[in-house]
């Protein structure tokens, strides 16, 4: 019995987090089941993979290394882990969120918990957090499994090629792979080239388990991620060199005829480089070395249990990390000029979170979730420190945090409905960018960004309720969700006149401030449709507004946006028409730099065929080629034209 | 038998003669290279020499000003690099008795006197110069510091000499009209510059700017007046003055930095203010000098013409 718990808990490593299944969203990346999948298969990008997620979004400032927001929020608001580890970008650009630094063979799903109610290692998750949860083979019986993939796409000649393999006995597990990407410069809609926007990248990966005694495993962890080449066609520089390595250790002992199930505790050490690079950049006024990184080391344990009702975690968790980054000018025959942009931060952060799934009849749960953490941070570099003393006369050297979120959710089943009402409390510190950072140009609005290390900590009530009703034979299924968020000391950069900008063409300088309050809501209404068996209509619309303190918009909150699938599937094939866009973004955060997107529709098929051990994928994406970009395109860069995709999964 | 005894005695005597690692070889008590402590009231004792001669490792000997007095005492002087160049110079001195290599805790360095000679109208002229030589600091009593601040560099124009008198323990001497060269300084910088009001010329001479570091600092000026028989060092001018600064990065589309503030008189003469500066690279600090009534007398507007450049 415990030999197949032990098979079943490493290879579903979402088990537990996907307990409540109305709560979390999933995407499943690697073979597997599940509803939300990405029509490319495995070969689709991380990226691609997010956007299956509802309540996700994607800002975009090139063709890689897209940057997911939760909620209309970005990376700030977010919480992003990779099995529980922390991690933690290394460019002052946000040119590397970190779901660029994994590949969709080193996972096994991507887990979302929208809003306040986070995994139990996420901190700071206002706006939601995401889990990625790497692919284990785990224990079982003697098994070797084998799969490849090849892809190509015409549009920027996209080449993926993939490749990996496992193998399973009763006391070891290893398996690992390695992954290949290649895009040259694409072209958006009406044969258009987008300039500097080809990007390559490999990763290598090895997932590997211990029996130590019956009831204890060891497990290890070793990710690779190398991107060159990295071209931005929405910023002023590219990237020569993106680099990762993620590696962790873990214990797991599950208890046997105890109240206890599982207990896991990890360690984990990360470190990410980050170059950029101006040199291919034609027209360069002066040219810049701006480098950075990330090194993060940490460990959390976690204790799962089981007491009649209730299904509780309990989670502590530590970790350090280092954010470092500098800039150097280097103007024509004149000196060089340099300045710290990240003064070599270094923040310890411990926390505890409490989980506690709680059955209250048998149709109707309540969920209970809350974490405290608390932070200390110094700046490391002396000369970074002084530079920003100027602006801040007085402030320290170091400085402490303590953030914490509670959060309910009630659900209720009657008949073939489903309600959920939900609320919460929830803060989080500024990021080093906010409360540190040095003159970070942003091209979105072209101004240079000074931190503020009196920033107060950022927090946020959460009201959510969904309602899913399912009718006519279950043949149709309607869903209504809306969550509204109400932030206190809500934090974005503020003009400072007082400043001159230090980019050649900027348009001033901000500030981080806190305003006193601001708000985000959002809506969506899906439906879904199977008339007969195989086939399947859905559609899904959703709004979107965020307001500051004086009721202007805030930037980067989606329109309307909405999407139509069509989907038809008998035996080993099946076939989809998507129509998607969003209606012209006509109440933009003009106050913050923004200016209006038009609207747009696409539409895209694709098709796949399975036989024997292959699977084969084609698809059109933009079948019209219709040139657009979407409200979160960075600087309004054209999305991809028309692209004819085809690839090729063998599994063994 | 013999030779196991033999063994022995060899191990006894390498154990004898041997030394202990922690035995440098030298006797116990301060001992500086080349200085020789003795009970003398007009020199240091070995403490006050011992932060004499530390002082004088970060700087350098300028091998051309130094003299003997009276066969016993030797004067040095020292700079930062142990040359000249344009715009401020401190010029450290100090006498020690050629017996004893000790320093001499009080002489007087006076008359200090820069000249430079324009070859082609064959014409002298001087530069601002600090007063008189003190001690600047009371751990460094026996070293006694002035400035000279150089209006041009050594070239095919003109080339400068120095002089000064030292009075060492009664005795007097110096130097008489000694070469110097004046070096340049690399593109980037400009640390003197002039203006006039009305006849008179004023030289603004910035202090050590490579002091400067990213954040804020001190900035430190001494405005002299040009004497009226120009070969006569340039003193220190008795208006008093106000300099307003403005910091540009000439690179950077003239990009600045807040919360500067104006240099004013001090106490010691000097004139002094804070500059902030965002990052490292070419300064251009821009200039309006007004006088004690406020009135602007040099520089002033946007970007004033008036300016020092500052690459750190």
């Amino acid at each position: 019995m415990i030999g197949l718990l032990l098979l079943i808990i490493p290879f579903q490593t979402d088990t537990i987090a996907t307990s409540s299944q109305n709560l979390d969203e999933v995407v499943v990346v690697s073979r597997g089941q599940g509803s939300k999948r990405s029509v490319k298969g495995q070969v689709a990008t991380i990226d691609e993979h997010l956007q299956e997620l509802s309540h996700v979004e994607l800002v975009r400032r090139g063709s890689y290394a897209w940057e997911p927001t939760v909620n209309n929020m970005q990376t700030e608001r977010l919480s992003t882990t990779i099995d529980g580890m922390k991690i933690f970008y290394a460019c002052t650009d946000k040119m590397d969120p970190v779901t660029s630094y994994v590949e969709s063979g080193n996972l096994q799903s991507i887990s979302l918990n929208s809003g306040l109610n986070g995994n139990p290692q996420a901190t700071g998750n206002i706006g939601g957090a995401l889990d990625l949860k790497l692919r284990k083979a785990g224990f079982g019986t003697d098994a070797f499994l084998l799969s490849s993939q090849a892809g190509y796409e015409t549009n920027g000649n996209v080449q993926v090629y993939g490749a990996d393999a496992s193998h399973s006995s009763q006391s070891f597990y290893v398996n690992g792979g390695a992954f290949y990407r290649h895009a040259d410069n694409y072209k958006a809609g009406g044969n258009k080239k987008v300039d500097f926007s080809k990007f390559q990248k490999v990763n290598a990966f090895v997932n590997s388990g211990f029996r130590l005694a019956e009831k204890d495993a060891l497990e290890a962890t070793f990710i690779y991620d190398r991107a060159s080449d990295v071209g931005y066609p929405a910023l002023n520089m590219d990237v020569a060199k993106a680099e990762a390595f993620i590696t962790s250790l873990a214990f797991k002992h599950l208890f046997e005829d105890s109240k206890l199930e599982s207990w896991e505790t990890k360690g984990y050490y990360n470190h990410i480089t980050h170059v950029m690079d101006d040199t291919t950049r034609p027209d360069v006024q002066i040219h810049m070395d701006m480098p950075g990184e990330s090194w993060t080391a940490g460990a959390y344990s976690l204790l799962t249990g089981s007491f009649g009702r209730h299904q509780t975690q309990l989670n502590l968790d530590s970790y350090y990390n280092r954010l470092f980054a500098d800039m150097t000018m280097y103007p024509g025959g004149a000196a060089p000029m340099y300045m710290v942009t990240w003064p070599d931060v270094g923040t310890l952060n411990v926390g505890a979170a409490l989980t506690d799934n709680i059955r209250l009849t048998d149709a109707s749960s309540l969920h209970l979730s809350g974490k405290l953490s608390w932070q200390h941070q110094r700046l490391n570099n002396e000369e970074g420190y002084h530079a920003l003393s100027v602006f801040f006369l007085g402030m320290k050297q170091q400085y402490h945090q303590t953030t914490g979120r509670v959060a309910a959710n009630y659900q209720l089943s009657i008949h073939n409905s489903q309600l959920s009402i939900g609320a919460g409390w929830g803060s989080r510190a500024p990021t080093v960018t906010e409360a540190y950072g040095y003159y970070l140009n942003n091209t979105f609005d072209q101004y240079d960004y000074i931190g503020n290390p009196r920033l107060k900590n950022e927090s946020a009530i959460e009201l959510n309720s969904s309602y899913q009703l399912s009718t006519l034979n279950s043949q149709l299924s309607i869903g209504l969700d809306a969550n509204a968020f109400f932030f206190s000391n809500y934090i974005i950069g503020q003009f400072e006149n007082r400043l001159s900008a230090m980019t050649v063409g900027a348009e001033g300088v901000k500030v981080y401030g806190n305003i006193d309050h601001a708000t985000i809501a959002n809506a969506s209404l899906t439906a879904e449709w199977c008339p007969v068996k195989g086939l399947r209509w859905s559609a899904k619309g959703a709004y979107s507004i965020g307001r500051d303190n004086e009721g202007d918009r805030l930037p980067l909150i989606a329109p309307f946006t909405y999407q139509s699938r069509l989907s038809y599937a008998t035996g080993p094939l099946s076939v989809q028409a998507e129509v998607k866009g969003h209606t012209r973004q006509a109440k933009y955060g003009q106050k913050y730099g923004e200016t209006e997107t038009a609207a747009w529709t696409i539409v895209n098929l694709s098709a796949n065929y399975a036989w024997h051990h292959f699977i084969l994928r084609a698809g059109v994406e933009n079948l019209f080629d219709k040139y657009y970009a979407t409200y979160a395109d960075w600087c309004h860069i054209p999305q991809k034209g028309r692209n004819i995709y085809v690839n090729l999964s063998f599994e063994l | 038998m013999k030779k196991v005894k033999g063994l022995f005695l060899v191990l006894i005597v390498a154990a004898l003669t041997a030394c202990n690692s922690n035995d440098d070889g030298v006797e116990a008590g301060i001992e500086i290279p080349g200085i020789t402590i003795t009970d003398d009231i007009d020199c240091c004792s070995a403490e006050e020499a011992l932060q004499v001669y530390n002082f004088l490792q970060t700087v350098k000997i300028v091998p051309e000003l130094s003299t003997v007095i009276d066969g016993k005492y030797n004067v040095f002087a020292y700079t930062q690099t142990g040359s000249f160049h344009n715009g401020y110079n401190e010029i450290f001195f100090v006498a020690t008795k050629k017996a004893t290599g000790n320093y001499i805790k009080n002489f007087d360095i006076t008359g200090l006197t820069p000249l430079m000679h324009m070859v082609k109208m064959d014409m002298y002229h001087s530069t601002p110069v600090g007063p008189a030589a003190v001690s600047f600091n009371k751990d460094y009593l026996a070293v006694k510091r002035t400035w000279v601040s150089f209006l041009m560099n050594t070239s095919e124009a003109g080339s400068w000499t120095l002089s000064y008198d030292a009075l060492v323990l009664g005795k007097t001497g110096g130097i008489e009209k000694k070469d110097i060269i004046v070096n340049a300084l690399p593109d980037g910088q400009a640390w003197l510059k002039s203006f006039k009001v009305g006849d008179a010329t004023y030289y603004l001479s910035l202090v050590n700017p490579l002091d400067f570091k990213t954040g804020r600092n001190t900035i430190t000026a001494y405005i002299s007046k040009k004497s009226e028989k120009a070969t006569v060092p340039y003193a220190l001018a008795e208006e008093t003055f106000t300099i307003d600064i403005d910091p540009r990065m000439p690179d950077m589309d003239n990009h600045t930095s807040v919360d500067n503030t104006s240099l004013t008189k001090q106490a010691d003469g000097s004139y002094a203010g804070t500059i902030n500066l965002t990052m490292t690279g070419l300064w251009r600090i821009h200039l309006t000098v007004k006088n004690s009534e406020g009135d602007v007398v040099a520089g002033g507007g946007e970007l004033s013409s008036l300016y020092w450049d500052v690459t750190l």
